[in-house]
């Protein structure tokens, strides 16, 4: 690079508590380029990121923006040196418009006339027009779909005058569709002499994308490749530090797909019928969902969030009651049945939200292993909770799922990601379960975890658990399901065998281009 | 609140002890120094002398045998339905309905005590205060059903049919359990004297405190060593993980409200037969409401709401002592204890993080 970067961030240093979440980094950003910053959960990333955008303060290093030596003390003396932050769940205000939420905590909003208002909206017109980012300024934030409120966020820090865009983990509500046309985008805003940084796991991503690449692990930088140089291996040993065999679980998975293994023959374990559900705001979010899962497969149900699937979970798991419709495990009704009852008969949950459903943070470890199961012998009987039962239960399971943490009485939010999902997971497949719901299993979690996820699921289903798998995700789709269904505005609405099942066809069924012609669906997006 | 935290922290510093502990211990500590000295202000602004109004005060409450008898009976209610309440605190149920459960238990145990033709002491107590606690766990059932039936907010319910409760006794010591010979008509019947709790020996105190100490091990046992202490503390943790864990929601609201108001009604019935000795509509002012300040500044925890039962009943009954001899308005002890609580529940929050 032949001029000055237009963001030198050298030393970065950053110590929450006892962990230390940055050393010794190092990262440039140059007016032209899109640059990924890829690593691990908790690799430190969107510490890193948060620093530039003035939300931490570093304990060590120097930034520079524009060659000059500045201290961000907090966002608005970052907005005022040029940067804008696309956070991965959205600050905008859902019942503002676009117009509205563009000056939302700017000095004098709320005595904003009419008419600067409008020029607003004028601006915001022009700026969507020169970068391709069109939305409707006078629309309602909660009228967007979820690329259109990304682009919002992005239109806001150009309004802003933002010649340094960073955004954190901007895929992860994306369709594939709207991932495709979120690049593109991007190149043109880096065209016209703006530094974009993404932070992102998703390889293809960075491979396609960028064009400089910054790995951290561990709060350290980990390499700087080339993306025409690297492959995805090398960008997976990176950031996790060994290799990673992902390809071989799912290399693995598809010829015993392939083989069958007699589950073809295997009675229906969960058999849902005309399901309907309301969600939150007592609006339709599932219809009329129909699917079978059978002993020995994993079923997936794949879909964009907030199509339905987290009210799907609930429902199965009976903590939302059905509008409508049947739901069986092995042949009996279970429709009426509370959580416990559920549990009781063999059916369990890996929930979408681990800290809201999985684990109960302020519980150690230990107990967080026996959450479902208190109650029974070894760990407690009506009168007494057998501790040593429970000690020993922990030691046992941590080691089996290496589980990463430095003694089981430790309270389980000290865990990350990952090792939090290996608690559920523990806890889950030593439960003599029939069908496990697996929702979201490997979000937010970092290869190693993925990994060790899929494996366990495999494992499962070699030992004739069903499974249904709920995800969002296209790559675990395609490596991990016998069948899959797409979950689209609360309805099912193809349909494929593993045989059948073809990337680009779930792709945009989870967009809403589905096989068949949709009746009366807008086109996603403008 | 700055205050607060460099008194806590100056000392762990140096000393370099295990932080967490001494800020368990150093945070109450300072809250009751800050509360002292604000109270003193209080009691000069009323014209008082602090150093001699305190000094009143403990004496009043430990002074002479008869005085800590007081300290004990007042804190035994106090005690008893602080447990009750820890435990649905800590399985987040919030009933704050207590003082209409005491009403009720006193109620239905008294209505027992009346009626019941028995003559034997022991056998009439016993069922008078069983009645008492069924009396106050039904009132309690009616908010854990509404709440697990209809998901009907228990603060609300809880609160509302405290009114109810109240105005029930009331009618009740109007009407059908009116005493005959009292000339106005707000004096419920006299207790028959078999079924009047008897005292300690040696001190001027009713047995009723010896259920408090009983409770406070079954309590901490209940909690800490059972898988229902474990449930409930899963529910009030992460309601929703505890859902998804198994753990029956409902259910566990509807025992939780039951213990509790069949607590509070044994409260009830334990003052009726312990100290009024008879049905009487000032038979509490508020102490349902107080314990439960007393069971948050013992953080819902056994031991700790019999600490905080004791320090209240103290200031309370030290008070009631320190405004006579002292002429001080009786509003400044209540002041004293307000600031007490609010300063503790502030450490409290402080010690927490």
């Amino acid at each position: 690079m032949p001029d000055a970067p237009l963001v030198a961030m050298h030393g970065i240093e950053k110590r929450f508590g006892p962990v230390q979440a940055l050393s010794g980094v190092d990262l440039d950003l140059h007016a032209g380029e899109i640059h990924a910053l890829l690593g691990e959960n908790g690799a430190g990333k969107t510490t890193l990121m948060n620093i530039l955008y003035g939300l931490h303060q570093p304990d060590a290093g120097t930034i520079a923006i524009g060659g000059r030596e500045q201290a961000l003390r907090n966002p608005q003396d970052a907005i005022a040196a040029g940067i804008g932050m696309v956070h991965q769940h959205f600050m905008l205000v859902p019942t503002l418009t676009v117009a509205e939420n563009m000056v939302l905590g700017e000095r004098g909003a709320p005595m904003l006339r009419r008419g600067e208002l409008r020029a607003v909206e004028r601006r915001l017109v022009e700026l969507g027009e020169r970068y391709g980012l069109e939305v409707d300024p006078r629309a309602r934030v909660w009228q967007l779909s979820v690329g259109e409120q990304q682009r919002v966020e992005i239109l806001r820090a150009l309004f802003r005058d933002a010649r340094i865009l960073i955004l954190d983990e901007p895929t992860a509500t994306l369709t594939p569709v709207e991932t495709e046309r979120l690049f593109p985008k991007l190149q043109g805003l880096a065209r016209g002499g703006a530094a974009v940084v993404f932070i992102t796991h998703h390889l293809d991503d960075v491979l396609r994308w960028a064009d400089r690449i910054t790995v951290l692990r561990h709060g350290e930088p980990a390499g700087s490749p080339t993306p025409s140089e690297t492959s995805a291996e090398q960008l997976a040993r990176l950031m996790v530090g060994r290799d990673v065999t992902l390809m071989r679980v799912a290399a693995g998975r598809r010829s015993l797909g392939e083989d069958g293994g007699g589950r073809r023959d295997a009675a229906p374990v969960l058999e849902v019928h005309g399901l309907c559900a309301d969600g939150d705001r007592g609006t339709p979010a599932l219809e009329d969902v129909a699917f079978c899962v059978r002993g020995g497969e994993i079923v997936a149900v794949a879909g964009v969030e907030g199509n339905g699937q987290a009210e799907l979970e609930e429902v199965l798991m009976g903590l939302r009651r059905p509008g409508a419709g049947t739901i069986a495990l092995d042949g009996q009704d279970i429709t009426g049945a509370d959580p416990r009852e559920r549990l009781r008969r063999g059916l369990g949950l890996v929930p979408s939200d681990r800290y809201r459903r999985g684990v109960i943070r302020e519980l150690s470890v230990a107990d967080n292993l026996v959450l479902d199961r208190i109650d029974r012998p070894p760990y407690g009987t009506l009168l007494r909770v057998d501790r040593r039962a429970i000690r020993e239960r922990a030691r046992g399971l941590v080691e089996r799922y290496s589980i990463r943490v430095g003694d089981p009485g430790q309270p389980a939010a000290t865990l990350s990601g990952g090792n939090a999902q290996r608690v559920v997971l523990a806890r889950m497949l030593t439960g003599e379960l029939r069908c496990l719901i697996a929702a979201q299993p490997t979000r937010g979690l970092d290869v190693g975890a993925i990994e060790f996820v899929w494996e366990q699921l495999a494992a499962a289903r070699e030992a004739g658990m069903a499974i249904l798998l709920i995800s969002t995700e296209l790559d675990e789709v395609m490596s991990m399901a016998d069948r899959c269904c797409v979950l689209y505005r609360g309805r099912v609405v193809a349909t494929w065998e593993r045989d059948q099942l073809d990337r680009e066809r779930v792709g945009l069924a989870m967009g809403g281009s589905g096989p068949e012609p949709m009746v009366a669906t807008a086109p996603e997006g403008a | 609140m700055t205050s607060a935290t460099s008194v806590i922290a100056a000392p762990a510093g140096r000393l370099g002890l295990n932080r967490r502990r001494l800020a368990t211990v150093g945070a109450p500590t300072g809250a009751v120094v800050l509360a002292l000295l604000l109270g003193a202000g209080l009691i000069v602004a009323a014209g008082g002398d602090p150093l001699s109004a305190y000094s009143a005060l403990l004496d009043g409450a430990f002074g002479n045998p008869l005085a800590f008898g007081e300290v004990l009976a007042q804190a035994t209610p106090l005690v008893i339905i602080g447990l009750g309440l820890a435990l649905a605190f800590r399985g987040g149920v919030w009933n704050i309905g207590a003082e209409g459960q005491l009403f009720v238990g006193a109620l239905t145990g008294g209505a027992v005590a009346v009626e019941l033709p028995v003559s034997s002491g022991p056998v009439l107590i016993a069922a008078a205060l069983v009645g008492g606690i069924i009396g106050g766990a039904v009132w309690g059932l009616i908010v854990g059903v509404l709440r697990a039936r209809w998901g009907v907010n228990e603060v609300i319910t809880s609160l509302l049919l405290t009114y109810i409760g109240i105005l029930l006794f009331q009618w009740a010591v109007r009407q059908p359990l009116r005493d005959p010979a009292a000339t106005n008509g707000l004096s419920g019947q006299a207790m028959p004297h078999a079924a009047l709790l008897p005292d300690l020996p040696g001190v001027s105190v009713h047995i009723g405190v010896l259920f408090a100490l009983v409770l406070v091990p079954v309590v901490a046992w209940l909690m800490g060593r059972t898988p229902f202490g474990f449930r409930l503390r899963m529910l009030g943790l992460n309601a929703d993980a505890a859902q998804t864990a198994g753990v029956p929601a409902g259910r566990m609201a509807i025992r939780l409200m039951v213990i509790s108001g069949g607590l509070a009604g044994l409260a009830g019935i334990v003052q009726t037969l312990g100290v009024s000795d008879r049905l009487d509509p000032n038979l509490s002012v508020g102490t349902g409401f107080t314990a439960i300040v007393v069971a948050l500044i013992g953080r819902c925890n056994a031991i700790g709401v019999l600490l905080a039962g004791l320090l209240v009943a103290t200031l309370q009954a030290g008070g009631q002592a320190m405004s006579v001899t002292e002429s001080l308005p009786y509003s400044i002890v209540l002041a004293i204890e307000g600031v007490f609580v609010v300063f503790l529940l502030i450490a409290d929050r402080l010690a927490r993080r």
